[in-house]
């Protein structure tokens, strides 16, 4: 026959201590403050990866340049191999890639079709970080017809402003039809091409030639082979990291603010429930102090039996264990009842209708994971701290 | 089991004078018996106690099976005393607040060498029975005396320890109570050790020694 608590139960005095009162409803009261901030910080995750702007690939790509102030306004603000070196050692940056520009003047007319010549800034940049690479998007040296890829975002505005301007608007796919004389003049020489828009870029707000066609304008004609680099585009896991912006803030980098806006507002979110989960732990903290503060209580009361027990054969061990064990049907229903009313919270935010419907209505894997290691720790903490207060008995 | 008593002397005695046993080798072993004979105040119970681990202010040691007792872990020695050394307290040590039946169970649960039924057979014996479901602290000190006696005869054990366990009894009652606790120990081929003021005459074939 298996000795029980039970048996012995009656030789240990529980008293009837405000302390376990006020621990048993601060117990619930912070676990209820922990397991709020735990579920809303899962909550944030969902409803951010909801509302940000739905991208199919895995990763994001920004373009990152220095952050112009009063106090370095006039000075070089290019990108130094430190700077590069600094973005390459950041774990949320995946890859970086310098955008390099023309230090050669370019100039393009649009032929009959689109009347108008204006001066051009062409940037080249590693193909591997364009959204779309057109198979002819290629230049060598001697051939007379040079790629461009264009943004989005430019024939956007350009469609925008044509028709007050008495210029035809134009489709994605007439610009590449449209021919476009390239003027390329430097220290040393000129040189005419013909160009085309092979592609169009939602990624990369810029005019784009190939990496060869670049180097080469800017040796030949500027007479320059160490290019200036005043941006640099970087693929990250997740642009609206935190800790990803906290970095390039502190850096002076400067990003498209819009991209990121949900990753700062998830910052600011994140920090709020962060300070929620910090209150909530000190609470379970001082719950379980004030616990075992009782239950020291209760073996200095019962100290005269405990000591005849362990006199006629009780292992410490075991009556720490007991002891202690045998409040774990109190610690079950209070993680019981703060379970159901997070519970219930969580429903009624899943039902609400600014959460889109994008909230799962039950509690989430780390809320679940927060409990049983609170049980653990409460039910390993007290034996412990039992066994100590029984041993101090032998 | 072996029991080795080595130059053992209780550090608050300065002169153990002609004891048999202070400042003496002995060893016994399993089914012997031995009478400590010793008049008040000569630490016939503090003997006891440095046998069974619960005071080690003593030079000297104390071998169970070879092993020092006094260098035993807490879990080691409740493992000693659930399985192979019981006691009669001299001040009993019982639960004040629990009836006899509780008091002799809260044993018996923890390490049962008898079934429940043993326990009334023996209170009825010794002439406790209708005592089982009193208080003890309402019993007299005879009764609790015969009480703390069947509460360490529900064990296994390979040595018995008795410190004057039959102060309170009269001839009668110390006679049951002798031929109940010979029987047990003999059905566990066990060792004893009793302490008392002068040698019991029951006890008169048994070895004896001074302390």
């Amino acid at each position: 026959m298996a000795l029980k608590y039970n048996d012995i139960k009656p030789l240990l005095h529980s008293e009837r201590h405000s302390s376990k009162w006020v621990g048993i409803i601060g117990l619930t009261i912070g676990l209820v403050l922990l397991l709020l901030a735990v579920q809303m910080f899962t909550n944030i995750q969902s409803l951010l990866r909801e509302e940000a702007p739905k991208q199919a690939r895995a990763f994001d790509y920004l373009s990152v340049s220095k952050s112009i102030t009063n106090e370095n306004m006039g000075k070089d603000n290019s990108f130094t191999p430190n700077d590069l070196a600094l973005l390459n050692q950041e774990p949320q940056i995946t890859q970086v890639a310098p955008v390099n520009s023309n230090q050669f003047r370019a100039m393009a007319t649009a032929g009959d079709v689109l009347p108008f010549s204006t001066d051009l800034f062409l940037e080249s940049v590693n193909s591997t970080f364009l959204d779309r690479l057109p198979t002819n998007f290629d230049w060598h040296p001697g051939q007379s017809e040079v790629p461009i890829i264009f943004s989005s975002d430019f024939l956007e505005m350009y469609n925008v402003f044509a028709p007050s301007q008495g210029l035809p608007q134009v489709s994605a796919k007439t610009i590449s039809s449209v021919n476009i004389f390239l003027q390329c003049s430097g220290v040393r020489g000129t040189h005419n091409f013909k160009a085309s828009i092979v592609g169009l870029s939602d990624r990369i707000n810029s005019i784009l030639v190939p990496e060869n066609f670049l180097k080469w304008g800017n040796a030949q004609l500027a007479g320059d082979t160490s290019p200036r680099i005043s941006r640099i585009i970087i693929k990250v896991k997740d642009a609206n990291d935190p800790e990803l912006l906290h970095f390039l803030d502190e850096n002076n980098f400067h990003i498209n603010k819009d991209k990121v806006r949900f990753g700062r507002i998830k910052g600011v979110l994140q920090s709020t429930v962060g300070a929620l989960g910090v209150f909530g732990l000190l609470v379970v903290l001082l719950a379980l102090i004030l616990f075992a503060f009782y239950l020291q209580l209760t073996i200095s009361n019962s100290r005269d039996n405990i000591h005849l027990l362990l006199l006629i054969g009780y292992s410490p061990g075991w009556l720490a264990k007991s002891f202690t064990f045998s409040y774990f049907p109190l610690y079950v229903t209070i993680t019981f009842i703060s379970l159901i009313i997070v519970s219930v919270i969580q429903f009624i935010l899943s039902t609400m209708e600014f959460t889109h419907t994008a909230l799962s209505p039950y509690l989430s894997v780390p809320a679940w994971v927060t409990v049983g290691v609170l049980i653990f720790l409460i039910l390993y903490l007290n034996t412990r701290m039992v066994r100590k207060e029984i041993l101090k008995l032998t | 089991m072996e029991l080795t008593i080595n130059n053992v002397r209780p550090q608050y005695i300065a002169d153990t004078g002609h004891s048999e046993i202070w400042g003496r080798t002995l060893s016994m072993m399993s089914p012997h018996h031995l009478h400590v004979v010793a008049p008040s105040g000569s630490g016939k119970t503090s003997f006891i106690h440095f046998v069974y681990g619960i005071r080690t202010d003593y030079s000297g040691t104390i071998l169970i099976d070879g092993k020092d007792i006094s260098k035993m872990g807490f879990e080691e020695k409740a493992l000693l005393r659930q399985k192979r050394i019981s006691i009669i307290f001299q001040d009993l040590k019982l639960f004040p607040g629990q009836s006899a039946l509780d008091n002799i169970e809260i044993k018996r649960k923890l390490s049962p060498f008898h079934d429940r039924d043993a326990i009334a057979k023996m209170a009825t014996r010794l002439g406790i029975a209708d005592k089982l479901s009193q208080k003890t602290v309402t019993c007299s000190y005879g009764e609790q005396q015969r009480i703390a006696i069947i509460r360490a005869l529900m064990q296994p054990f390979e040595l018995l320890l008795l410190d004057e366990p039959f102060s309170h009894l009269d001839e009668d009652n110390r006679m049951k109570a002798m031929e109940l606790i010979y029987e047990e120990c003999e059905k566990r081929k066990a060792m004893m050790l009793l302490a008392d003021l002068k040698k019991l005459s029951f006890l008169e074939s048994e070895k004896s020694l001074r302390l």
